[in-house]
């Protein structure tokens, strides 16, 4: 078979290309564009999947390259490892879908090339960070698919909500970013002036140069936790999560694809791929694996109570990378593994999650936009395919067993808990904090997401709407991409998970032609990690302890909610305290942008605008005031009066003379 | 001969514009003229050898030998990007204003006349054709302001004209202190530009003298940056200016006071007090920080752009004072050409930023954010572009501003890192007055009021149009640009002590 890496470069440069034919010829061609945008995003597939088989199958070695950009050590480049493959292949597959079924989902909105335009870009822009061999190539893809989320939030800017999310969600990004982009000049600052680096700073340069201690450690852990700053603006960790659910007011295939697929994963492949710096650094993963455990549990909460369709899955979304971050924290104790047992559930978590948000936006294609659950019900009968996919897609978030979720997540818990029994021996009780957060996130995460289901599929319909949806065609555009990705989500688990595991484990294992095999060992040690310290058995009930919560999850929604047996409005007013302040978002909304934004950043730049107009300005205004008063005062000695001019000279004169006398002069 | 060439061409055209009876006569004079001088500095950009630093082009006659004044102009990589911008912004400003109505003969008369002083204050090479020049350029700006400007144009007008008249002063009384002193040295009286600032450092000079030297150039600059607080010209001045006038005043206007640091300052600072590196450094962060929160206040477009054009500038201080300060020579040299880029790449991102706020008054009458909203709706073209002016002003990587700033920040990283610290705070808050002001004015539900407005003309989307193609062009492959620059900061950087100059 042909050598599919030297083509890598393609993969991000074709959908961008289907950006530029979108701009320019969208209006006029099929499908409003759609051909431009699937065509492209399909070829980054092919070269994809071939790179796939090249190394996988074929075993050849991996590849990078890298071109000069605008200053020696800043390079364009592309690196071709399993972490990097496995992603596109991910992102170029789950975003074909979605692309197939925003054909039928946008319909005749009048800017349909304009979405896939920009759809394209942002899939461009993903591929091309993953495949990003140094951090400031990473940070520019890294912003361009925030652009793109900022854009596609607001694709229908003429609601005000859709402006102010996509402001909002660029806002909360950006505090992220500014912090990242200040680790990136701090890691760039040790490498300028480390010596005798003369080659491309890269992400291999920079885990070659970490064992040789280019970077003190303390600046590592401040680099990690810079760049932990931007992983939870861009995948939405607390406490910079809030807005994703508000992001929803995107179209959902956006949804699907930007917040739930792809981008969000993006800050969880960024700690991934420099998983090695995390590793070096004291006390970083450890704080990875808290903001990790804590988002994941915190959102479940959240997701309980919400009642809009788009945002339960928006909160399971942030939790679920929760679970990603976490396991990539308690990664400490695991090594290099860590990134395959991380990356294994943000890959069926793509594919899970892309097939609710799809189903979902099939449900709001039949509804007429109505996105409360309490306004749907009874959509079993009516939708039949949806509600089929949609069940397997509820059953693998919530990790039922056989399905893909099952094994991804079971594999995180079981590694926190082994992280917590490794680390408490030296740590205290603490380190197993991680582990009691996920393992109660797996409960609330099955109980919240058949509470959505029983709501909406089950029972009687609640009103006009509901009783009179129908689904799309069978075979259209729509239900196609459902389907695939239901079996995706199913089988993904049983066929890949072992192979799954090694293969990732390899990206920093192997010897390439551009770095040596980093010694984790080594690593872990230079942070103070617990890695390789000893091996832990799990104990059975442990193991089972996720599952048993699932069904227990599972039932109890059932319970209350399968054809609405019971009615929770009877058990838990509007007032309870406790409901109250999930249902707030836990004031973290109101403290932002009534607190920071409103109360602080609005005085204080009132008070900026007057001190600028009226002391810095006064003071200039001050000085032609009293340059036009003084020459008013003495433009009054100008009298004109010929009397008073020989006064005066009389008297310098009489002053002339005395001094001279006075002086001797 | 390609300096003099485009200056005369640009010369010839004004007069030539001048006497014109009609628009359409005035129009194609003006864009003629400008678009053979830009493509004459095209010419010199890929001619252009650094190896021979300030022989590039080099054109030396006597003016006036008895007194030391000559014709001496040259280019090396501050003033050869400095030259291609001009000439660029000023013609695309032709475009722009293609349609200009309100005495078009004059209009344009004046715009080739500022494009032909700007180009001369960055190829001159003697300090009395220098003053010249740069006084010049106050002129064409007074007359647009006060023939074409807003309600409050007189005050302006002269509030510009005074408030950066008093820096030329200042900073003339210094040249004649460096004039004195040489001759009085060597016995040779020259306003010669390179010899006056290498004598600078061995001409022996009480101490008194040097600083008095040094602060006058350096606060002549400020206020031409604008660094705060020497800014409040500024947002008046835009204000009331017209779109063309604030475009140039923004877009290569300010970059004087960036050309002077790199020009005179950086050669001079060896031999100056090192407190002024602190100062320099100091004055870029505030900027930096107070441009953003000011912005957040102001309810007019133009005034938000006009703020924000003083906190960019400030990285061009942050860099200079970086590529200063001691330390490892790769980051000092990344600093001072990423500063260098500043200067390039903000007068284009400027350019479309007051360009939009043009577009925005001419055809909706208003400027006032408040006011607007939905413009979306009926300006989809004008409102992609806009769009993207706005994101490569936030320094959005992938266009101009990132490659300068980024440089800026982590050349100056390893000597000044609180500076650098606190410089990232604006990020945040410069995205928040951008992205405030798009909300409001661009998107959400049109507002009714405005009435039945119209898509932005064809040759106002086309001078942004282009804009924006060489924003993306610069920011996805700045190197032919960068390169230039670098050669130059090397050199820059040679003269300075080995390893800069300890703090």
């Amino acid at each position: 078979m042909i050598d599919f890496r030297p083509f890598a470069y393609l993969i991000p440069i074709l959908p961008i290309l289907g950006f530029l034919l979108c701009l320019l010829f969208g209006k006029y061609s099929w499908r409003r564009g759609g051909m431009f945008a699937n065509l492209t995003i399909f070829g980054s597939l092919i070269i994809s999947l071939g790179i796939l088989y090249n190394v996988y199958f074929q075993g050849m070695s991996f590849y990078e390259k890298s071109w000069n950009w605008f200053y020696p050590g800043i390079v364009f480049g592309i690196v071709v490892d399993p972490l990097s493959i496995v992603m596109v292949c991910m992102v170029s597959f789950v975003g074909l879908l979605i692309h197939i079924f925003a054909i039928g989902y946008m319909g005749e909105d009048p800017d349909k090339f304009l979405y896939f335009g920009e759809t394209a870009l942002f899939t461009g822009a993903m591929l091309g960070l993953v495949l990003s061999n140094n951090f400031i190539q990473l940070f520019l893809f890294w912003e361009l698919v925030g652009l793109c989320s900022y854009l596609l939030i607001g694709f229908w800017w003429y609601k005000p909500e859709a402006a102010a999310a996509a402001k909002k969600a660029w806002m909360f990004c950006v505090v992220g970013d500014s912090l990242f982009l200040l680790g990136i000049v701090i890691v760039y600052n040790y490498m300028f002036s480390a010596p005798g680096i003369t080659e491309p700073i890269t992400f291999s340069q920079i885990f070659s140069s970490l064992e040789t201690g280019v970077i003190p450690p303390p600046m590592l852990t401040l680099v990690s936790l810079l760049t932990l700053a931007g992983v939870c603006g861009k995948s939405a960790q607390f406490p910079l999560h809030g807005w994703i659910p508000d992001a929803m007011e995107g179209p959902t295939t956006v949804s699907a694809l930007i917040h739930a697929a792809t981008m969000v994963t993006a800050g969880i492949y960024l700690v991934a791929r420099t998983f090695p710096i995390f590793m070096a650094a004291p006390n970083a993963l450890w704080v990875v694996a808290i903001v990790g455990g804590f988002t994941a549990l915190l959102t479940a909460t959240m997701g309980l109570v919400v009642n809009d369709l788009k945002r339960v899955l928006a909160y399971s979304t942030i939790s679920q990378l929760g679970y990603m971050l976490c396991m990539l924290g308690v990664g400490a104790a695991i090594g290099a593994y860590a990134v395959g047992y991380s990356i294994f559930h943000l890959i069926s978590h793509a594919f899970f999650k892309a097939l609710l948000f799809l189903g979902a936006g099939c449900i709001l294609h039949g509804l007429w936009n109505i996105r409360s659950i309490k306004e749907m019900g009874g959509l079993r009968d009516k939708m039949r395919i949806t509600s089929i996919t949609m069940l397997i897609g509820a059953l693998t978030l919530a990790g039922f067993p056989l399905t893909s979720g099952f094994y991804s997540k079971d594999k995180i818990i079981e590694s926190a808990y082994e992280y917590g029994e490794i680390a408490s021996k030296t740590g205290g009780l603490v380190h197993y904090l991680p582990w009691i957060f996920l393992i109660f996130g797996v409960f609330l995460t099955a109980t919240y997401t058949f509470r959505m289901y029983f709501l909406a599929f089950t029972g009687k319909p609640k009103t006009y709407l509901a009783e009179h949806a129908h689904e799309p065609k069978p075979i259209s555009s729509m239900i196609m991409p459902l389907i695939i990705l239901a079996a995706c989500s199913l089988i993904f688990g049983i066929l890949t998970q072992t192979k799954f595991y090694d293969f990732l484990s390899t990206t920093f294992t192997t010897t390439t032609a551009y770095m040596s095999a980093l010694n984790f060992e080594h690593l872990a040690k230079m942070g103070g990690n617990p890695y390789g310290l000893e091996h832990v058995e799990t104990p059975l009930y442990i193991e089972l302890l996720p599952t048993v919560f699932v069904f227990l999850g599972i039932g109890i929604a059932g319970y209350i909610y399968f054809n609405n047996r019971v009615d929770v409005g009877k058990y838990i007013k509007k007032g309870n305290p406790i409901y109250k302040i999930v249902w707030n978002k836990y004031h973290l909304d109101y403290v932002y942008r009534n607190l920071v934004a409103e109360k602080f950043i609005i005085t204080l730049v009132i008070l900026w605008d007057v001190f600028d107009l009226y002391v810095i300005d006064g003071v200039v205004n001050g000085i032609s005031w009293l340059t036009v008063k003084s020459g008013t005062v003495i433009r009054r000695v100008q009298t004109g009066v010929v009397q008073n001019y020989a006064t005066v000279i009389l008297l310098g004169i009489v002053l002339l003379l005395t001094v001279i006398w006075y002086f001797g002069v | 001969m390609y300096i003099s060439a485009i200056l005369s061409i640009l010369l010839i055209g004004s007069i030539i514009a001048f006497l014109t009876r009609t628009r359409e006569q005035a129009r194609i004079v003006a864009v003629t003229a400008s678009w053979i001088a830009l493509g004459l500095a095209t010419i010199m950009f890929l001619n252009y050898d650094p190896s021979k630093g300030l022989n590039n082009f080099k054109e030396f006659y006597n003016w006036i030998p008895s007194i030391g004044i000559s014709y001496h102009v040259g280019v090396d990589g501050i003033g050869l990007p400095m030259v291609l911008l001009t000439v660029l912004v000023s013609a695309l400003c032709a475009i722009y204003a293609w349609g200009e109505k309100h005495r078009p003969n004059e209009f344009f008369g004046i715009l080739l006349l500022m494009n032909f002083a700007l180009t001369g204050v960055f190829v001159s090479l003697d300090f009395f054709l220098f003053f010249i020049f740069w006084e010049l350029v106050l002129i064409p700006m007074f007359f647009f302001i006060g023939i074409w400007g807003g309600p409050r144009k007189d005050y302006s007008a002269i509030k510009f004209i005074i408030y950066t008249h008093v820096g030329s002063v200042i900073m003339l009384l210094g040249i004649f202190a460096m004039y004195h002193f040489h001759g009085k040295a060597t016995g040779i009286y020259t306003f010669d530009m390179v010899t006056l600032l290498s004598a600078y450092s061995t001409i022996p000079l009480q101490g008194i003298w040097k600083d008095f030297i040094f602060a006058s150039l350096l606060f002549s600059f400020l206020i031409k940056m604008p660094a705060v607080p020497f800014h409040t010209w500024l947002p008046d001045a835009h204000v009331e200016a017209p779109t063309i006038g604030s475009i140039l005043l923004a877009g290569v206007l300010l970059k004087m006071g960036g050309y002077g640091l790199f020009r005179f300052l950086i050669p001079m600072i060896p031999n100056a007090h090192h407190f002024f590196v602190y100062a320099i450094a100091i004055f870029g962060l505030v900027s930096i920080l107070y441009s953003p929160l000011a912005a957040l206040a102001q309810p007019d477009l133009k005034k938000l752009v006009a703020f924000s054009s003083i906190g960019h500038m400030g990285f061009i201080s942050l860099g200079v004072a970086a590529s200063i300060a001691a330390g490892h020579e790769i980051p000092r040299i990344f600093a001072q050409s990423g500063a260098m880029f500043q200067l390039f790449s903000h007068g284009i991102i400027t350019s479309v930023l007051f360009g939009s706020c043009g577009v925005i008054e001419h055809h909706t009458g208003t400027r006032i954010i408040q006011d607007l909203g939905g413009l979306a709706k009926k300006m989809p073209k004008f409102t992609f572009l806009m769009v993207a002016g706005f994101f490569a002003s936030m320094g959005l990587p992938g266009m101009s501003g990132f490659v300068a700033e980024f440089s800026v920040l982590a050349g100056s990283y390893p000597q000044l890192p609180y500076f650098v610290i606190i410089a990232i705070i604006s990020i945040p808050l410069t995205a928040a007055y951008h992205l405030w002001a798009l909300q409001r004015a661009m998107f959400g539900p049109y507002n009714e009021y405005l009435g039945d407005i119209t898509e932005a003309t064809w040759y106002e989307l086309t001078a942004l149009l282009i804009w924006i193609l060489l924003i993306l062009a610069l920011g996805i492959y700045p190197t032919p640009l960068f390169n230039i620059m670098r050669s130059t900061a090397g050199s820059l950087t040679s003269i300075l002590p080995i390893g800069g100059i300890q703090l």
